[in-house]
């Protein structure tokens, strides 16, 4: 059967001591910046992407992977302890888990967290080696007509994800793709908006842009607005065992949790805090006592934990078979993908199966380790916020200039960097979602070569786009989309869910 | 939240200003690519696709600007905000330029140093040790561990 010789080669490649180790260490990593409040996943993944260039693509990969899962396991961590999410994705965990941490269950919060997440992680692993081939499949038939077309679903799903306007999402959207675009044209080797700057013929790189926006914006606004006291529960985590009946009632809603992240997931601008919300809503909902929430309610914790790392495993999927990024994570992914000569597409796993498996193996490996590593050292973790804002982000920038310099030996790369910072705390300000712009980014260039091969192809003629049956499909899940969010009703529930 | 002055206070909302800068763009993107060769539809030059995203940045950023001289929140720009916003960035600046002649040890103090002007409450002895731990782990973890290729000394 394919699906198990499928896992084997994956496991054979992901077991070796190398590999391991490199898994090992990305986890620890993730764990240790995604403890620290103020630096979220996005930016976490760009600091850290430099360590890996100079690996075999694998090793690189798999501990990349590590890093994202270890942040999202991470975020959780301070969530409970420190009612501030390490992670978007955990900001949902605050509300349940931090009661139960200050009514003395911090370690049942912790192990439920933990146990969720591995078993949505083990779920989603499966997810992926099961529907991995047969969409990679489908995307082996598309052309670029088809291509296109995707792409546009994906940045109106993300457009449609992102908090706040809708218009400003989609400016942000073009801002990203026009950014993308700097360079030489690939195709007329025409110099584009490099305004007389030879190191720019090379485009923009996206670690600094990523880190500039995601990563020192970020740092600024902090810097600005200070946060509140901590709220440290720490004393109490001498208990990690769950009672019989907070393992009855944590169980299947972690079941619900992990079908709920499975699913939004894959869609295109879905992923880890998209999932965590909604795997909250439906607790909720589905609760006999709904007043227990908020004030320390097991589910509360099961449920959106093993939402979010579902979602955060299943948006794989979509990069890994079709090269279309779901969320920003996966976006700065495809760019590792590519500085390691790869080039994203259905095609990865047909041509480097071991690549892929061997990912795919690790995933699961990973959030084993992270089981691990995670209930033992959570001392350590602890230890790790009581460092003050004020030293911690010395750090923060060092390690980011320290990242972006690597990737080229180049400095000009981290003069962009610092230039990118202000513009993300720009952005910040002016209450514009950084997200849309990096999938902008990113897809830029490749929207550009499909939408000129589709007009080749047609000569001209853009009703291309709709006489293909595939595209024409995904142009009106677009629009539906579009419509849907316009509608009043929709529009009110979805500042709802993100209102937290 | 204080009055705004009376003249340019629409300048103050969010929405308003996010326009102006997507407005902005897409104007200086029109002006840069005023000599790019569009070619055609069925052979799109080098042109085509980036003023064609420019004058749709551009429609949109005037919408924006218009919803939000209709509604939209207020923001506020005051001292401390300038404070991280010039020495956050200038903390990297100084790095870029001096890691290449002078090794990543001297860039690593140089940013420790600016970038403890970026908080307001930073205390000069906590910041001294702070550069000396980041040197520290600089070397072990980038230098030793990861075996990057980056000057650590200066070169003489």
């Amino acid at each position: 059967m394919d699906f198990l010789a499928n896992l084997a080669l994956g496991f054979g490649v992901a077991l070796t001591p190398a590999n391991l180790g490199f898994a090992l260490v990305g986890c620890l990593v993730g764990t240790l910046v995604g403890v620290l409040p103020g630096i979220g996943p996005v930016a976490t993944v760009a600091m850290l992407l430099p360590l890996t260039f100079h690996l075999e693509p694998v090793s690189g990969l798999i501990m990349l992977a590590g890093i994202f899962y270890g942040a999202q396991y991470g975020g959780s961590t301070t969530a409970v302890l420190v009612n501030m999410p390490g992670e978007t994705s955990s900001v949902v965990t605050c509300i349940d888990g931090h009661q139960m941490a200050r009514n003395g269950r911090a370690g049942a919060a912790l192990t439920v967290a933990a146990l969720g997440s591995f078993f949505a992680g083990t779920v989603a692993t499966f997810m992926i080696a099961l529907f991995a081939p047969p969409l990679a499949k489908v995307g082996q038939s598309f052309g670029a007509p088809e291509y296109f077309s995707l792409m546009v679903v994906g940045l109106i799903a993300a457009v449609v994800l992102a908090h706040g306007s809708i218009i400003k999402a989609v400016a942000m959207v073009l801002l990203g793709l026009l950014l993308g675009l700097v360079g030489t044209d690939g195709q007329t080797g025409g110099q584009r908006f490099t305004f007389g700057i030879t190191i720019l013929s090379d485009g923009i790189g996206f670690v600094p842009l990523a880190i500039g926006v995601f990563g020192l914006g970020e740092v600024i606004a902090n810097l600005v607005h200070p946060q509140q006291r901590r709220d440290l529960v720490s004393s109490k985590i001498s208990n990690l065992w769950l009672t019989k009946e907070e393992f009855k009632q944590a169980w299947p809603a972690s079941v619900r949790g992990t079908l709920v992240g499975s699913i939004l997931g894959v869609l295109p601008g879905g992923g880890a805090t998209l999932s965590a919300f909604a795997g909250y809503v439906v607790e909720k909902k589905l609760a006999r006592d709904p007043s227990r929430f908020g004030k320390g309610a097991i589910e509360g914790v099961a449920g959106p934990e093993s939402a979010n790392n579902a979602g955060a495993q299943a948006s794989f999927i979509p990069m890994l078979t079709l090269g279309i990024p779901g969320n920003a994570v996966m976006a700065l992914m495809i760019g590792a993908l590519t500085i390691h000569g790869i080039q994203p597409g259905p095609q990865v796993m047909t041509e480097r199966p071991a690549l892929f498996w061997g990912m795919v193996a690790s995933m699961w490996i990973g959030n084993l380790m992270l089981v691990i590593i995670n209930l033992p050292m959570i001392g350590l973790w602890v230890q790790l916020l009581k460092v003050p804002y004020r030293q911690l982000y010395l750090a923060i920038l060092l390690f980011s200039a320290i990242g972006v310099y690597t990737v080229n030996n180049n400095s000009f790369e981290v003069i962009l960097t610092a230039l990118f910072g202000v513009l993300g705390y720009v952005f910040i300000r002016l209450e514009c979602e950084p997200a849309p712009l990096l999938l902008g980014f990113i897809l830029g260039p490749l929207m550009e070569e499909n939408l000129r091969r589709a007009m080749r192809i047609s000569g001209g003629d853009p009703m291309i786009f709709l006489n293909r049956p595939i595209s024409l499909g995904l142009l009106i899940a677009a629009a539906l989309l579009l419509l849907v969010v316009a509608l009043p009703f929709i529009r009110g529930k979805r500042d709802e869910v993100f209102q937290g | 939240m204080p009055a705004p002055p009376p003249r340019f206070h629409f300048l103050r909302r969010a929405d308003v200003l996010a326009g102006l800068l997507f407005i902005a763009v897409a104007v200086i993107g029109l002006w840069a690519s005023r000599d790019y060769p569009i070619g055609t539809t069925t052979r799109m030059g080098t042109g085509y696709v980036p003023r064609l995203l420019c004058w749709i940045l551009l429609a949109l950023g005037a919408l924006i600007v218009v919803q939000g001289l209709r509604a939209g929140g207020f923001i506020e720009l005051g001292r401390p905000i300038w404070r991280a916003m010039v020495f956050v960035p200038l903390s990297l600046l100084v790095f870029a330029f001096l890691i290449g002649p002078f090794g990543v040890v001297a860039a690593t103090v140089a940013l420790v140093l600016v970038g403890a002007l970026a908080g307001r409450e930073s205390r000069p002895l906590e910041v001294v040790a702070a550069a000396v731990l980041l040197v520290v782990l600089t070397l072990t973890i980038f230098v030793w561990g990861v075996g990057l290729p980056i000057p650590v000394w200066p070169e003489w």
